[in-house]
């Protein structure tokens, strides 16, 4: 008896609990609170959005746990094939800029040989340098088989480098206008007053030959003579840096215009044809080709080897105008 | 021994004459409207509360007083401007209750009748407050001198009303 009491003990709470159940939703139908919200849009919004938050934190926190500590292997795998790819993309990102770089120099050569295409020339990369302090040469990957030849004239678009002194299979080696044993025949661009450049194994060059009452200032061009025949006429060999009155001729230092600390591609001049007067090449879009473009003309020799002294030596005597070197 | 009027052999439930529940809730409804465009002394009277309160302790069953109550509570609200549920949910519990006490205890003594609709009544206006400062968010203040002179009123309406209701009792 007193077991089938308890359920019905427990029906009229139940009722209850139902009857007022209603009643309180139905109150809620009608109630609006603030912003006009129904209370039961309320009541509901308030009961599932802990629930919801609830849901996604935890969601959220076993995530980060797997994530943070029980995935780390895998994440330490990643780790190791970005590092990877990260210096494979560095290594490749340097390779390109240098690329680029070269680019930018090729297309300054291909400048200045589209300008002059009467003037046969190849380009040369630069392989070495003189392995002494004391004189200023480098090695560059072109030799007899590309047609080089002796006192051929070395250049870059920005100015002279330097001549051919010695001629292997397939390098040759270049002295530089900045080595003591260097001599070139030059003038000043605006009084055409003429000189001897000399290399004095270091980063400036002299100018000689040139009276004191000469007006020379700073910044002025100094240009090739042609009179060594190894250079053409008027091509740019450096700016006046600071002159000063000597005994018996002046003292002017002379910066080279060309980057003789930075060369890594030249011109070979196959001919002694003078090029117009053209300081700086514009650049190209495209590089120089690997391999000597250049021929020479049939109405001009290769290079003038017989017919004129090796400038290593002396500078070729001009009429009158260019004392020999001692 | 089971605490329930069908099963309590000391308890008598009354039967009443078809038709006197509805027609006395009917009554209560409209004497309440009628009465309450009479001021306020008028206007503490709680008829329909006092038909819950009788027929509640009448029928001692507490599904059928709950029921009964909740009945009367929606209907007074449908005539009045509260929302549907106030009075509803209140004599629902006044009904619950009065039925449950009624199941165990003699009512039909006048002290008895007296005390519990003076308790009834203070339980009803609880359960109004709750609601409404809860569910309707109004201020309102539960214990004023008000509470227990409308508590007075209508214990006196209930010792006046309750021997009327007697009468229409089925004789057992």
């Amino acid at each position: 008896m007193s077991m089938m009491e308890l359920p019905s003990r427990q029906r009229p709470l139940t009722l209850l609990a139902i009857v007022i159940g209603l009643q309180v939703l139905l109150l809620a139908f009608q109630i609006k609170r603030d912003h006009d919200v129904r209370l039961v849009r309320v009541w509901a919004v308030d009961i599932l959005t802990p629930l919801q938050r609830s849901g996604t934190w935890m969601i959220s926190s076993v995530h980060a746990v797997w994530a943070h500590y029980i995935d780390l292997r895998r994440t330490g795998v990643e780790n190791d094939r970005l590092h990877s790819e990260l210096g494979r993309l560095q290594l490749r990102n340097r390779e390109l800029e240098s690329r680029a770089v070269e680019a930018d120099r090729l297309a300054l050569l291909l400048g200045f040989h589209t300008a002059n295409p009467d003037v046969p020339m190849v380009a040369a990369q630069v392989i070495g340098a003189n392995a002494d302090a004391s004189s200023r040469t480098i090695f560059i990957n072109r030799g007899d088989t590309d047609r080089l030849r002796k006192n051929m004239a070395v250049i870059t678009p920005d100015g002279i480098v330097g001549k051919v002194v010695e001629v292997y299979q397939d390098t040759s080696q270049v002295l530089l206008i900045t080595d003591r044993e260097s001599g070139v025949g030059a003038l000043f661009s605006g009084s055409r007053t003429h000189g001897v450049i000399k290399g004095m194994s270091e980063p400036y060059l002299l100018m000689d030959y040139v009276i004191n009452e000469e007006k020379v200032a700073p910044g002025q061009e100094i240009l090739t003579s042609g009179e060594d025949q190894i250079f053409p006429k008027d091509l740019l060999i450096g700016t006046v840096v600071r002159s000063k009155n000597g005994n018996p001729f002046s003292v002017i230092n002379v910066r080279p215009a060309a980057r003789l600390d930075r060369l890594e591609e030249v011109l070979v001049l196959l001919t002694r044809r003078d090029t117009p007067n053209q300081k700086k090449a514009e650049p190209a879009v495209a590089p120089v080709p690997a391999t000597g473009a250049a021929t020479p003309s049939a109405a001009t020799p290769v290079a003038p080897v017989t017919t004129t002294p090796p400038a290593t030596k002396s500078i070729s005597k001009p009429p009158a105008t260019t004392p020999e070197r001692p | 021994m089971s605490a329930y009027a069908h099963a309590e052999p000391n308890i008598e439930v009354h039967k009443f004459y078809g038709g006197t529940i509805s027609v006395a809730t009917f009554l209560s409804l409209v004497l309440q409207a009628f009465l309450n465009k009479y001021g306020a002394w008028v206007g503490f009277l709680e008829l329909p509360l006092l038909i819950t309160i009788y027929f509640g302790l009448s029928r001692r069953n507490p599904a059928t007083g709950l029921l009964l109550g909740g009945t009367i509570g929606v209907l007074q609200d449908a005539v009045s401007h509260t929302p549907i549920g106030t009075y509803g949910i209140a004599k629902t519990v006044v009904g619950y209750m009065a039925s449950s006490i009624g199941s165990r205890i003699d009512t039909e003594h006048p002290l008895a009748r007296a005390a519990l609709i003076f308790l009834f009544f203070h339980v009803h206006q609880a359960v109004l407050t709750v609601i409404e400062r809860a569910l309707l968010d109004r201020p309102v203040a539960f214990f004023s001198s008000k509470l227990l002179i409308a508590a007075l009123i209508n214990t006196a309406a209930g010792l006046l009303l309750f021997p009327l209701l007697d009468r229409l009792r089925k004789p057992s």
